[in-house]
């Protein structure tokens, strides 16, 4: 099943969930031609946006992403508010709950490094590209260099039109 | 502003620059005319059809 990020991003943004949106749908925002499955979000860990991401996710059917069938686990405030990042597989597709990123650390952190964009006909905000380039290169993961090098290609175009 | 948990840097560096050598410039330039929204959607219908070309790959074997 093909992820579908509006149906995701709509859930979210309907349930008045505070999430930023990073990684490769990030990355996609700013003009990078890597495709990705899964939508990638930092949510706010305060105890009233976990309530509202729990009630936002919950009729999506979250359950852990590869994990074996059958396990006890429901997607409410409680289990949220005990973790912290939580790779999930729903009726819309592959969703990243992170509550950190390294090199970025929470939500308070990255907001300010964020911008408004509308897709799929919701506003939410999304990491901004420099931020965006800098918690990749803080991550160091190899499979991350392709796509860190077409963000900075992309932050070069860009300043050379300004 | 809070800080990030690294700074931000603009310094090259070299691992990527090396990497940076193989980005095609034609189609970053040709992306980056399309709206945010319009760049999502294009992904979403690449992964849409993707999808239906395995499905059809497999439907054969």
């Amino acid at each position: 099943m093909s992820t579908s990020f509006g149906t995701l991003l709509r859930a979210l943004a309907h349930g008045r969930v505070d999430f930023i949106v990073v990684g490769g749908i990030a990355a996609a925002v700013h003009g990078a031609s890597r495709s990705t499955y899964d939508l990638d979000v930092v949510y706010a860990r305060s105890s009233e946006n976990i309530e509202r991401l729990a009630d936002a996710v919950g009729p999506l059917e979250p359950y852990l992403r590869g994990a074996p069938p059958g396990l006890p686990f429901r997607l409410d405030r409680t289990t949220i508010g005990r973790g912290l990042n939580f790779t999930l597989v729903t009726s819309a597709g592959d969703l990243d709950l992170l509550g950190e990123i390294v090199g970025g650390g929470g939500y308070a952190e990255l907001l300010p490094h964020s911008e408004p964009v509308t897709v799929f006909g919701v506003e939410c905000r999304c990491l901004s590209l420099d931020a965006l380039i800098a918690v990749k290169r803080a991550a160091g993961r190899v499979k991350d260099f392709e796509v860190l090098a077409e963000l900075e290609a992309i932050r070069d175009e860009k300043r050379r039109a300004r | 502003m809070a800080a990030l948990e690294i700074p931000v840097s603009f310094e090259p560096d070299p691992v990527i620059q090396v990497y940076m050598r193989d980005i095609d410039l034609t189609q970053v330039r040709e992306r980056l005319k399309l709206t945010p929204a319009e760049r999502l959607l294009m992904l979403q219908q690449f992964i849409i059809d993707l999808e239906a070309i395995r499905g059809a790959g497999q439907r054969q074997a």
